[in-house]
């Protein structure tokens, strides 16, 4: 078998995501190591534009363009995945833990009769055979997993696991026509984007968060001028979603989203397991609360003691400035 | 309407968790409930049955014999009937091998819809119900967040998309995975405690629903755990000094920069 890697592409709004070059980037490393070929594949509609730019990641780009696929749907990409992994035989396909990945790639998994490990963060080539790290247990355990030989594992990996390191490759495009057929059993009645430009919170760098020190939801306005100006989004604590203060889309948390930025910052959370389990793979975290003893404490790099309503003023200010700086 | 629920019994969140001298194993302090995901589709599945009438609800599980407990909650909830898939000398962790017996299950039972939460919170996963569909040769839809019954043949669901929302009418028998938001899962009252307490629960050896056992066993897993670790720990927080909020903003966002380099 070679040692070649697939990369499904993910898009929105006729970009590529943020977290597929992540893995272009880090499959581009694994298969420098082993002199064999990154392939990415796109799906969709019109998307020869997009094509083009992922020439530079890859050595080869599978665009398989076609109006059937033009919205995600696990039928049609399953279906054109499926004939790309029996073609290329490649010895891995990478995706992305998203809500598109984990609908899609457990699908593909069984129609493939091969395995799967989803959520990673991390994988190992350097050493003997290649090795998936992957928290488990809300981040209390990591656990490092291998597929036996002989098929083509699926992984999914969490956004923001990677760096991104352009290339200046100058991958060959290839055109793919496949058959594809819609499952007639399945009728999407309506789609509703939300048609925010905003970075999906998972993807986020910077997440500002919001427990119930917020004391209410107009107060999160303040929250989100600062997430603006970052380029980055507001979440939320359960008890904060719960009150119905902010919608379940941007709970952090066990029960809502994981995510890692590259800076977290907690404002009146109080740390309940719950919701730092779905934050403490965040890069820098800081929390701000009035009282010194709640538990965010003993997750953050950083903490200020004060009442945040005197804290978030000026630390939009200063953020705001910083931004205008670079 | 029969309606199948899988759910799977997952250690607390609060539950001690210590990794074995041989780091290839983990003990668990004693503290399980019902996947949290899990709840919502029994919940819903009860919810369905109240509605309809001469619906019926069965709940399974793949795992040792203490996930009873977690089936007996299914059945103090109001579920009707409920099942373990004893795992008993078949552990392992390939999500294609618990699909395999989950679905052959589901053949040897019969149904209409499945029910199940969208991930597990110990593994993290969120395989189980897709492919557990496709293996059945059914649709399925992830994580939905509403659900209505269009009549015996279809249901209209709304699901989460990347920056939005779809609604899909599937045709039945379909697989449902289900999210916070759907609905809010009961306390049981202690009537269906009570009830719960007699229910007699069979236990299915995963061998006898058709599938060969070196199919299913230990070894026929493609995924092998080499290690477990602990995360990395933080070093103790630094809390950011300062005799007014601004001297506090200020010497935060220089530790932010110079130090943390987030900015």
């Amino acid at each position: 078998m070679s040692k070649d890697i697939l990369i499904f592409v993910e898009c929105k709004e006729g970009t590529v995501r943020k977290v597929s070059l992540e893995l272009l980037t880090k499959g581009k490393e694994f298969t420098e190591r082993f002199s064999s070929n990154l392939y990415a594949v796109l799906i969709g509609y019109q998307v020869k534009g997009i094509a083009e730019e992922l020439k530079a990641f890859s050595d080869k780009v599978l665009v398989v363009d076609n109006e059937i696929l033009k919205n995600y749907r696990w039928d049609t990409y399953a279906a054109v995945l499926e004939q790309l992994v029996k073609k290329y035989i490649p010895y891995m396909v990478f995706g992305a833990s998203t809500i598109t990945g984990k609908d899609l790639f457990p699908r593909l998994a069984a129609r493939l009769n091969v395995t799967i490990v989803s959520d990673a963060v991390g994988i190992d080539f350097g050493g003997e055979g290649v090795r998936i790290k992957k928290p488990i247990f809300g981040g209390k355990i990591i656990s490092w997993t291998a597929c036996k030989e002989g098929s083509t594992p699926l992984v999914t990996f969490r956004p923001n696991s990677f760096s991104i390191h352009k290339r200046s490759l100058n991958g060959e495009l290839i055109e793919e026509s496949l058959k594809i057929a819609k499952d007639p059993r399945l009728n999407v009645v309506n789609i509703e984007r939300g048609g925010s430009k905003k970075v999906d919170i998972q993807e986020a760098d910077f997440i500002i968060c919001g427990g119930r020190g917020m004391k209410g939801p107009e107060n999160f306005q303040v929250l989100e001028e600062i997430a603006d100006i970052m380029g980055g989004r507001v979440g939320a604590s359960r008890a904060v979603v719960d009150s119905k203060w902010r919608e379940y889309g941007d709970q952090v948390g066990k029960s809502g989203k994981t995510v890692s930025p590259k800076l977290y910052i907690g404002c009146g959370v109080s740390g309940a397991l719950h919701h730092t389990m779905g934050m403490d793979t965040s890069k820098v975290i800081v929390a701000v609360n009035k009282d010194p003893n709640a538990p965010i404490f003993q997750y953050a790099d950083y903490g200020i003691v004060d009442d945040l309503f005197n804290i978030l003023p000026i630390l939009k200010d200063e953020l705001k400035r910083a931004k205008e700086e670079v | 309407m029969h309606i199948l629920v899988f759910i799977k019994q997952v250690a607390d969140t609060e539950a001690r968790i210590i990794i074995k001298g041989d780091q290839k194993s983990l003990e668990i302090e004693n503290k399980y409930n019902i996947n949290f995901f899990d709840e919502v589709a029994i919940e819903e599945a009860i919810r369905i049955k109240e509605r309809i009438k001469d619906s019926q609800v069965t709940v399974c599980t793949y795992g040792t014999k203490k996930a009873v407990e977690a089936l007996r909650t299914a059945i103090a909830m109001g579920a009707d009937r409920a099942f373990l898939l004893d795992n008993t000398n078949l552990e392992n962790h390939d999500p294609l091998i618990i699909a395999k017996i989950l679905s052959s299950f589901a053949k040897r039972e019969g149904f209409d819809l499945i029910l199940c939460g969208r991930q597990a919170i110990d593994d993290e996963n969120a395989n189980i119900g897709a492919i557990t569909a496709e293996f059945l040769g059914i649709p399925h839809v992830s994580a939905i967040l509403k659900l209505e019954i269009m009549d015996e043949k279809k249901v209209r669901v709304e699901s989460e998309l990347e920056g939005g929302r779809e609604v899909v009418e599937v045709q039945l028998p379909a697989l449902l995975t289900t999210q916070k938001g759907l609905n809010e899962p009961r306390v049981p009252l202690i009537t269906g405690v009570m009830k719960a307490m007699k229910a007699a629960i069979p236990s299915i050896d995963p061998c006898s629903l058709g599938i060969a056992k070196e199919d299913i066993n230990t070894d026929a897993s493609r995924v092998i755990v080499l290690s477990y670790e602990p995360p990395k720990k933080r070093p103790p927080v630094k809390i950011i000094e300062g005799e007014t909020p601004e001297e506090k903003v200020e010497n935060l966002m220089k530790v932010l920069k110079e130090e943390a380099k987030a900015i």
